[in-house]
């Protein structure tokens, strides 16, 4: 039976699209984690539902690792960093509101251009889902383009991570259940690694806004 | 099959026991060299096997990961090469663990086992893989494993400097090999060997260029041919010497083999440009080469030299095999084609000799200068008649091997001469003017190098000390020596059987015939040519036989008498000897043109102001390097000044990174498009 109908496939990208558009533009770094953990969730049960069909238990395994760590394992240390810097993470953006929405706006619209359609032809029955996956993907890159703080940039490169699973889902790329595994290790291990670094990188620059940190060009 | 998985388990046991008892000396060189024999011997047998059975086995373990599949192919050629490690390694694993001797206590002996066994396997795996992406893996394998082996001795400034020149050199080459790969599977869209193959057919002549040259760089770095041989004169001397006769025999040749991979199995309609551009290089290469080799007095320098001038000689053979594919002319391209593979076989069977002789003379001696040798014959006899086989093999004597294949090679050339247009019956006669030059000076090379090692008078104290080298090392070498003489002898043999080999390379099926080969004799071209090994062996025999049966019948009744020679009132002295560099400065002279010789000359006088009466007198004479300062440094330079232009972009905000990357992803999706 398939449980992935195209409706509910539409809501759910709409969410994942919705929340990225969001963290693109709250100002609170708790809501920000939030935000992801909500994204998150809605690409954890888009991942379940396809599941259903293939009735295999790695792919159930993988799916509940993905939960642990992008639900639970990763908003719970990026909310804790935020309890213990409470004053020290940039929200501060390189555009203003009205420009950032106008900047998200255009690259909803790039994703029409023809030279995008090749992406299309992966799966052109769900065009539409395909477009918004792509979109995703663009203001994900957007919302660490124009972040200045470090947690709000590693949210953004999490949520492209995100973006990029739905996109290969709506695609008909069926990603194996290791590979699953895998990147969801990688994000473990990374949010761990970042935990470390951002207390590191405070210690060093009294700071977590990227651009005050100069002497890492040298 | 389970057989070659064996043969890869015994370098791995071999690879890993050896690290782990580590600076147990004894314990680990044993565990390390009796492992790398076993697998060496176990391959050997395996290669004869499949070579002999005429089939192709093949052997594939799909991976994880898309597009890599662990593929082995053994067609004839991949398994001749893999004959040809395999007979090598196991020599130079015999004549290791005496050698290995002298690292005791200085050195961690486990760790030289383990690259050592890898070196081998890995150079296993690059001439049986089949799968582009699985031979980058073990490409690069073998290459880490080799620079692991040159920097050994980490104690030696000159061997990390060596050994970071090959890194750097041998990584630019893998980049070439990619794009070559890269844009083959462009086109085809796999990475199999055999999928490539089918699919290339179809490519634009552009695309194939592109693809030939891309190999050529990639590969002609490994192989050392000139000008991309600048890491090989540094780096095979710095290896410890049962390495240096793998990396100079062996290591090199897998350059040639996948350029006769790339021209004859993936691209089997080469166009003529090809061959004509192999055939300059090979005669570049192999003249000057030798003549570098004539100015050098490191032993190891003057033999890495040696290796460039052999890689010449072997691309004149394929050079012409590709101009003759080129014009359809296929049973004249498997004259060519043998010539160069019989060449690649007899090459490191005398290099590895004579690499183990030299590095039988350096354990002595310990110096590598040929000047501080002299009279080692009288201490080191067996040595010296291995070394002679060896020197009388390169320089193309008959009756052994180098005689052989050199001839063939001669004779591809003459046909070339005999068939074509003004401009590449041109190419083949300055080909074969440069072979013939390139003999008679390698002849001129190893008189000096037999000469002022072993002959007259000793010019250092050290001399006075030495003596035969131990059991395994005379063992490793008299295997050699024997199997130059074997080579030379049966080379009707062993080009009747290499005919097999070009004949799985090219389309001989409805051509004339145009090599008889039997086990007396080799016919070229109808009667063009005519060769007997045996008889020019039997000969040679007989003739000193009778040359020496009449001094024995005229001198018997004379009676012998020794006196001191007549020395003009003064003491004999190693003064007196001409110098390896007094030797060869007549050549360096002739060819100053092209060698650029350097001149330093140095006069202490008893009296300075007077200057009439010389205490000393003494001239340097090196050779400039005209490929440093002409092509590797503009070259280092442009990439210099071009990296610090992109480093203009490196502004040290992730933002901007991010940025690049967006912009990266539209453009090529915008590209793409296009």
């Amino acid at each position: 039976m398939h449980y992935l109908t195209p409706q509910i496939s539409l809501i759910f990208s709409t969410l994942i699209f919705g929340t990225v558009v969001l963290l693109n533009l709250t100002k609170k770094d708790s809501i920000a984690v939030k935000l992801y953990m909500l994204q998150s969730a809605a690409i954890a049960i888009l991942l379940l539902l396809s599941s259903f069909q293939k009735l295999s238990l790695l792919l159930l395994i993988a799916i509940i690792a993905t939960i642990a760590v992008k639900v639970v394992f990763a908003p719970y240390f990026f909310l804790k960093l935020i309890k213990r810097h409470p004053s020290n993470f940039s929200h501060s953006t390189f555009l203003n509101t009205p420009l950032t929405v106008a900047v998200m706006v255009l690259l909803s619209i790039l994703t029409q251009a023809s030279f995008f359609k090749p992406l299309i032809f992966l799966s052109p029955s769900s065009q539409d889902l395909l477009f918004i996956s792509m979109a995703t993907i663009l203001i994900s890159l957007f919302l660490s383009i124009n972040r200045k703080g470090a947690l709000s940039q590693a949210l953004g490169v999490l949520s492209l991570e995100n973006s990029i699973v739905s996109f290969a889902l709506f695609a008909g790329l069926e990603q194996s259940p290791a590979l699953q595994l895998g990147i969801t290790a990688s994000i473990f291990i990374w949010v761990t690694i970042a935990s470390i670094f951002t207390t590191m990188i405070f210690r060093q620059f009294g700071s977590l806004d990227v651009s005050s940190m100069r002497e890492l060009t040298e | 099959m389970n057989y070659f998985y064996s043969i890869l388990l015994l370098f791995t046991i071999g690879a890993l026991g050896s690290l782990f008892l580590g600076k147990k000396d004894q314990a680990a060189n044993l565990w390390g060299n009796l492992f790398a024999i076993a697998g060496s011997v176990a391959g050997l047998i395996f290669s004869i096997q499949t070579l002999l059975s005429g089939t192709t086995p093949i052997l594939t373990v799909p991976s994880a990961f898309p597009l890599l599949s662990f593929t082995f192919k053994f067609d004839q050629l991949s398994t001749y090469f893999m004959l040809i490690i395999c007979t090598i390694a196991t020599l130079a694993s015999i004549y290791a663990l005496g050698y290995v001797k002298h690292y005791y206590k200085k050195y961690n002996i486990g760790v030289l086992g383990f690259f050592y066994n890898i070196f081998i396997a890995s150079m296993i795996l690059v001439a049986t893989s089949h799968n582009a992406l699985f031979f980058l893996i073990v490409w690069e394998l073998m290459s880490l494993a080799s620079y692991f082996l040159v920097i050994y001795e980490n104690r030696e400034h000159n061997n990390i400097k060596a050994g970071s020149l090959y890194f750097m050199m041998t990584h630019v080459g893998t980049a070439f090999i990619v794009l070559a790969f890269l844009l083959m599977y462009s086109v085809t869209g796999s990475f199999e060997f055999e999928a490539i193959k089918t699919g290339i057919v179809h490519a634009p002549s552009q695309i194939t260029n592109l693809i030939l040259l891309f190999a050529l760089f990639g590969f002609g770095t490994k192989a050392g041919i000139i000008p991309l041989h600048i890491w090989l004169p540094s780096a095979h001397p710095a290896a410890p010497t049962h390495v240096s006769a793998l990396m100079s025999g062996v290591m090199i040749k897998t350059g040639i083999y996948m350029l006769i991979r790339f021209s004859l199995f993936f691209l089997p309609a080469v166009p003529l440009w090809w061959g004509l551009l192999i055939l300059i290089l090979g005669a570049v290469s192999s003249l000057l080469g030798v003549l570098y080799a004539l100015a050098e007095h490191d032993i190891k320098k003057l033999l890495a030299y040696h290796s460039i001038e052999n890689i010449g000689i072997i691309l004149l053979g394929l050079g012409s095999a590709f101009v003759f594919v080129s014009a359809h002319l296929y049973s004249l391209a498997a004259i060519g084609l043998i010539a160069a593979l019989y060449h690649t076989l007899n090459h490191a069977t005398f290099k590895a000799l004579l690499f183990m002789g030299a590095g039988s003379v350096i354990s002595e001696t310990h110096t590598r200068n040929i000047e501080e040798y002299g009279g080692l014959i009288k201490h080191m006899p067996q040595t010296a008649l291995f070394f002679l086989i060896g020197s009388m093999a390169i320089s193309a004597l008959p009756p052994f091997n180098g005689f052989f294949s050199e001839w063939m090679t001669f004779q591809s050339l003459f046909q070339g001469v005999l068939r074509f247009d003004v401009l590449t019956k041109l190419t083949f006669i300055l080909s074969a003017g440069a072979l013939a030059f390139t003999g008679g000076l390698a002849a001129a090379c190893f008189v000096k190098a037999f000469g002022a090692t072993f002959l007259a008078r000793p010019r250092n104290q050290e001399v006075a000390h030495t003596k035969e080298p131990g059991v395994p090392l005379r063992a490793g070498m008299a295997g050699l020596a024997a199997l130059t003489i074997v080579l030379g002898f049966f080379s009707g043999t062993v080009t009747g059987f290499l005919n097999k080999v070009a004949a799985s390379l090219i389309n001989l099926s409805g051509t004339e015939t145009m090599i008889h080969a039997q086990t007396q004799s080799v016919n070229i071209a109808n009667n063009f040519a005519f060769i007997s090994m045996p008889q020019i062996f039997i000969g040679l025999v007989a003739a000193l036989t009778v040359v020496a049966g009449i001094t024995y019948l005229l001198t018997r009744t004379q009676k012998v008498s020794r006196n001191i020679t007549w020395d003009c009132g003064s003491d004999l002295s190693p003064r007196m000897e001409i110098t390896a560099t007094g030797f060869s400065r007549s050549f360096i002279t002739v060819f100053q043109k092209v060698l650029k010789p350097l001149k330093e000359t140095e006069v202490e006088y008893d009296d300075e102001r007077m200057k009439y009466f010389p205490k000393s007198n003494a001239i340097h004479l090196e050779l400039q390097d005209i490929y440093m300062p002409y092509i590797y440094q503009p070259l280092r330079k442009l990439v210099l000044d071009t990296a610090g232009q992109m480093k203009k972009i490196q502004v040290g905000y992730t933002n901007a990174y991010i940025l690049y990357i967006l912009i990266a992803l539209i453009g090529i999706l915008f590209v793409l498009a296009l």
